[in-house]
């Protein structure tokens, strides 16, 4: 689907990622805003707002001359929940505990027997 | 589905009284987590769990268990912050539950909250995972460390 590459590209950079997440803590904010607390100019962050918005991980109101963004709470859970990390990881950890738990129980069933 | 959630089921060939020691004892706790991990498996204690080599140095980790049902269920939450106690709001739940199938166990694992706590935690999740990622850091340990297990090591003692 392309709206996961749309996604995924926009989580992708680390600027928009401190963009959301001061989206978050601020209950929303406006370019303005939050070119205060970033490294980028207000043009810039303008840009950074457009690629999260065609996203659909911002929604804009306007707000005077401005728009004021919010994070869209389902799309963002979404792109949290595509972060293959945190299940990739999830499933070598449980690998793990397979491995251990097995082995522990291959000790306990025949203490003598060795694997190799 | 519950996109804020994560879900895995594993079938091992262990009895459930075996795999609820791995998932919850620190002592095997911290052989296929983080690199140290200390509390307590009682519900509503508070411990730590520590990752060595996460981003700049190590990482502490607060942790506070949940529900503790042996051999069926295993819970507790993380990655809140350190002033406060841990909620629905501020932290990810992680749940085993294991079922008895044939001589061995099927293992069901949750972790939910990414829909309340957003975007950092995922974030601070993908940090430890990082490290924890791949089979080559974990194999060689193993190996050695399933050779030092016997029957009677338990929790605690």
């Amino acid at each position: 689907m392309t709206v996961d590459d749309d996604l995924w590209s926009a989580i992708g950079d680390p600027t928009r990622r401190r963009m959301l997440d001061l989206l978050l803590a601020d209950g929303g904010g406006t370019a303005t805003t939050l070119c205060r607390h970033l490294p980028v100019t207000r043009q810039g962050v303008a840009k950074h707002l457009i690629v999260l918005e065609r996203a659909g991980l911002v929604r804009a109101t306007p707000a005077g001359r401005e728009k004021r963004y919010r994070v869209d709470d389902a799309q963002l859970a979404r792109a949290v929940a595509q972060l293959s990390s945190v299940g990739a990881v999830w499933d070598a950890r449980l690998q793990r505990i397979k491995r251990i738990a097995e082995a522990v129980q291959r000790e306990q069933t025949d203490p003598s027997g060795e694997p190799g | 589905m519950e996109y804020g959630s994560i879900e895995r089921e594993i079938f091992i060939d262990a009895a459930p009284e075996l795999v609820f020691d791995v998932v919850s004892d620190p002592a095997h706790v911290k052989r296929w987590w983080p690199d140290d991990a200390e509390y307590d498996v009682v519900p509503g204690a508070t411990g730590r769990i520590v990752f060595g080599d996460c981003a700049h140095g190590g990482v502490t980790e607060q942790l506070t268990i949940v529900d503790v049902r042996p051999p069926r269920s295993f819970s507790y939450r993380w990655t809140y912050p350190a002033a406060e106690p841990a909620a629905e709001d501020n932290s990810l739940l992680v749940t085993f539950d294991l079922a008895p199938q044939g001589a061995g166990t099927l293992l069901r694992m949750t972790e939910s909250g990414f829909r309340e706590r957003g975007w950092s935690a995922a974030v601070m999740e993908q940090c430890y995972n990082e490290h924890v990622t791949g089979w080559d850091f974990f194999l060689p340990r193993l190996e050695s460390y399933a050779s030092t297990l016997r029957p009677e090591v338990k929790a605690g003692s």
